[in-house]
């Protein structure tokens, strides 16, 4: 070796150029295969992407789209009693026969003699059987309607409604599909009639859930995933912060702090159906709170969520240059104000992005929330925390599980609003950081 | 050599005789199971710029760190023996830790101002030590800071602009500010021309010459050039020891010991 070397050192004196041999050609080809690889593998993945993307979106588009049939509704003080009956005792209103109305007003639009039965009920299987609600709120809000007769929209049964978004094959024979050629018939006379339409599902957004594909919504979900986002962002935010500050600028560093460092973040990689199971023993079982709460789901989302905001903080609060400490600390700041004049604001873009992502996950979270009960029909509001209601994926998660047509679109439809949710904060933490992101 | 003898001529007279401000008598420090400084026994005098000067890992900015307790916030370093402040001993229980450091100011090597507003960096230190108790008291206390540091001019109208945005040699000099608003009787500065540009640093050492009148400076540089400037009284430390201490003219022009002589010729360092 050195012989080499003084040998090059007398070549060079001499006036020679010394031979190098690094092998130029093979240092480049195999810095172009490694950028191959990469290119390949970003391929891949973005080839995945588009596939969820696109089956995601193919099914699911429809089901912001919903079949509705204009039916002149008589509102007949024969099923309703009069007005007077009704402002006395709400009994009679609350229990009248509101299908009969939307039944008799669909076979007089179509035409059809009311003895024969199975014409009538041919007819009456295009209308979803949900119209009682809308129907009775129409009645209930404005009494005066009572002995008139107005154009209602009223919900296409979940058949019609995906025979026309040609999700069902028409061409088979009449007893293996659900809708029979006489429907057909009264479908056609409909559209010509310009009484069918295709209109905005505002339902979708607004129902709870229901068995009937037409009526079921994601409303009451969001609600419920609202409350649980609430409760998380509350309890998980304050106390991850206040670990992590007290961990990264006042903790001394020994064993016992290395202990809970390593257990911090092996608790991020905890199967989060183990969180499920401690919310299921110590918040229902023990504490005594009810099931199905999105109080006790709050909670549990809360634990899932607390190690991914200590990680971030802890980051954030490590990238703030030790500068600016000392600066602090020389001017004669106490520690509590360096870290609360100084240090925390400038960490505040990262601990709000790690927030923010750590909400984002306890959002998609559907296991943790089935061991505690959240996976319960609930078609009503809940009006607090502590009132049985379900969460966004979990509502996805039932549907899934529906055999229906109607509720595959929505499967899609639900996890598109999702998303939606998704995307919106994963955009804001951006934005956050790009707001409030200093270089130094 | 030469450079420097030419430099003291034109640099300040030492006057003899001045009170002591600081005192320390057989500083030990360890970081961890490594010693710094082997005993340092120096006295520091009032209304001087003293200059500690010595080649990389002598212990220098330890010693500078001692004085207003720095070292404290990091956990290895453990101090031993005895530092004064006006006769008060700086590591004794009772005092608190907080007014020391605003007796005892500090700037340091990098420019490290707040990324705040040039107020803002400049009251901040007034706030904390209620200095002032309204706001007429505290734009005084930083305006009179912003003129002593030389820069009420560049900034006046600017204040509030963020001060990361000033340049390196302005953001020193507000950094100056920021350590003299709160009326500290000591101000340590770390190599504080480091990273600063040649007319910059001609700025901060005037700078330094002035607030002599006013403040006793401690101030640590690899630039002989700068301590024969500046300083009327140098120490030079080496592998943790205090190897001469003098008026800062008998240093570069007739030191006593070998290895202060083997310093400022350039022999080693």
């Amino acid at each position: 070796m050195s012989d080499a070397t003084a040998n090059g050192i007398a070549d060079t004196a001499a006036g020679r150029k010394p031979r190098r041999d690094i092998g130029i050609k093979k240092r480049y080809a195999a810095e172009r295969r490694f950028k191959a690889y990469g290119i390949i593998a970003i391929a891949i993945g973005l080839s995945f992407l588009v596939m969820l993307m696109w089956s995601i979106f193919s099914k699911g588009y429809t089901a912001f789209w919903q079949t509705e049939i204009r039916v002149p509704i008589t509102f007949s003080e024969e099923v309703l009693g009069t007005a007077e009956q009704a402002n006395e005792s709400q009994t009679k209103l609350l229990m009248a026969n509101y299908p009969q109305l939307a039944r008799d007003g669909l076979v007089q639009l179509l035409g059809i003699n009311p003895d024969d039965k199975k014409a009538v009920s041919a007819a009456n299987g295009l209308i979803s059987s949900g119209t009682r609600v809308a129907l009775r709120d129409i009645v209930m809000n404005d009494l005066s309607v009572i002995g008139r007769t107005e154009d209602v929209w009223l919900y296409a049964s979940s058949e019609l409604d995906s025979a026309l978004k040609g999700q069902y094959d028409l061409s088979v024979e009449e007893s293996r599909r659900p809708i029979s050629d006489l429907q057909l018939q009264y479908i056609q006379k409909l559209q010509q009639a310009g009484a069918i339409e295709q209109r905005f599902n505002w339902g979708l957004f607004t129902s709870g859930a229901s068995s009937r594909a037409e009526t079921a919504g994601v409303g009451v979900a969001i609600i419920g995933s609202l409350y649980m986002m609430g409760i998380v962002l509350v309890l998980a935010l304050p106390i991850g912060v206040a670990a992590s500050i007290y961990l990264e600028e006042f903790a001394p560093k020994n064993r016992f702090t290395d202990l809970i460092e390593v257990n911090i973040n092996n608790l991020a990689a905890v199967p989060s159906i183990v969180f499920g199971l401690l919310g299921l023993a110590v918040f229902i079982n023990w504490f005594g709170l009810p099931r199905s709460a999105a109080l006790v789901g709050g909670l549990v989302l809360t634990l899932m969520t607390l190690p991914t905001i200590i990680i971030a903080t802890r980051a954030a609060l490590r990238a703030v240059p030790p500068s600016i400490r000392a600066a602090a600390l020389g001017l004669g700041a106490s520690k509590n104000q360096t870290v609360f004049h100084h240090v925390l604001p400038l960490a505040m873009p990262g601990i709000l992005t790690g927030t923010i992502i750590g909400l984002a996950q306890a959002l998609g979270e559907t296991a943790p929330l089935l061991l505690i009960g959240m996976v319960a029909f609930v078609a009503d509001y809940p009006s607090t925390p502590l009132d049985p209601s379900t969460a966004l994926p979990v509502q996805i998660y039932m549907w899934a599980n529906e055999a229906e047509r109607a509720f595959v679109e929505r499967t899609s439809g639900a996890i598109i609003i999702l998303l939606g949710f998704l995307a919106i904060m994963n955009v804001s933490a951006i934005l956050l950081r790009r707001r409030f992101e200093r270089r130094w | 050599m030469e450079n420097i003898q030419a430099t003291l001529h034109k640099g300040p007279a030492v006057e003899a005789s001045r009170p002591i401000k600081m005192t320390s008598r057989d500083v030990i420090v360890h970081y961890g199971a490594k010693q710094a400084l082997n005993g340092i026994t120096l006295d520091i005098p009032e209304r001087q710029v003293t200059a500690l000067i010595g080649p990389s890992g002598c212990g220098k900015s330890t010693y500078l760190r001692c004085l207003n307790r720095m070292n404290d916030t990091i956990d290895s370093a453990k101090v031993r023996g005895q530092i004064l402040l006006d006769g008060e001993d700086v590591y004794a229980p009772d005092i608190d830790v907080v007014e020391l450091r605003a007796r005892v100011g500090m700037v340091f090597q990098k420019p490290n101002p707040f990324p705040k507003s040039i107020y803002e960096n400049v009251s901040y230190g007034p706030k904390i030590h209620g200095l002032a108790h309204n706001k007429q008291e505290l734009d005084e206390i930083v305006h009179t800071s912003l003129r002593k540091a030389g820069l009420w001019r560049e900034v006046h109208d600017r204040l509030d602009e963020p001060g990361t945005g000033l340049s390196g040699g302005q953001q020193q000099r507000l950094c100056i500010a920021r350590a003299i608003a709160v009326s500290p009787e000591v101000i340590l500065m770390d190599e504080p021309c480091s990273a600063l540009d040649p007319i910059a640093t001609a700025t901060v050492e005037e700078l330094i010459d002035e607030l002599r009148e006013n403040y006793t400076i401690v101030i640590v540089t690899h630039s002989m050039q700068q301590a024969a400037r500046v300083s009327q009284l140098t120490a030079m430390f080496h592998l943790g020891d205090l190897a001469e201490v003098g008026p800062t003219e008998k240093i570069f022009s007739n030191p006593d010991d070998k290895r202060t002589q083997d310093y400022i010729t350039g022999r080693f360092g």
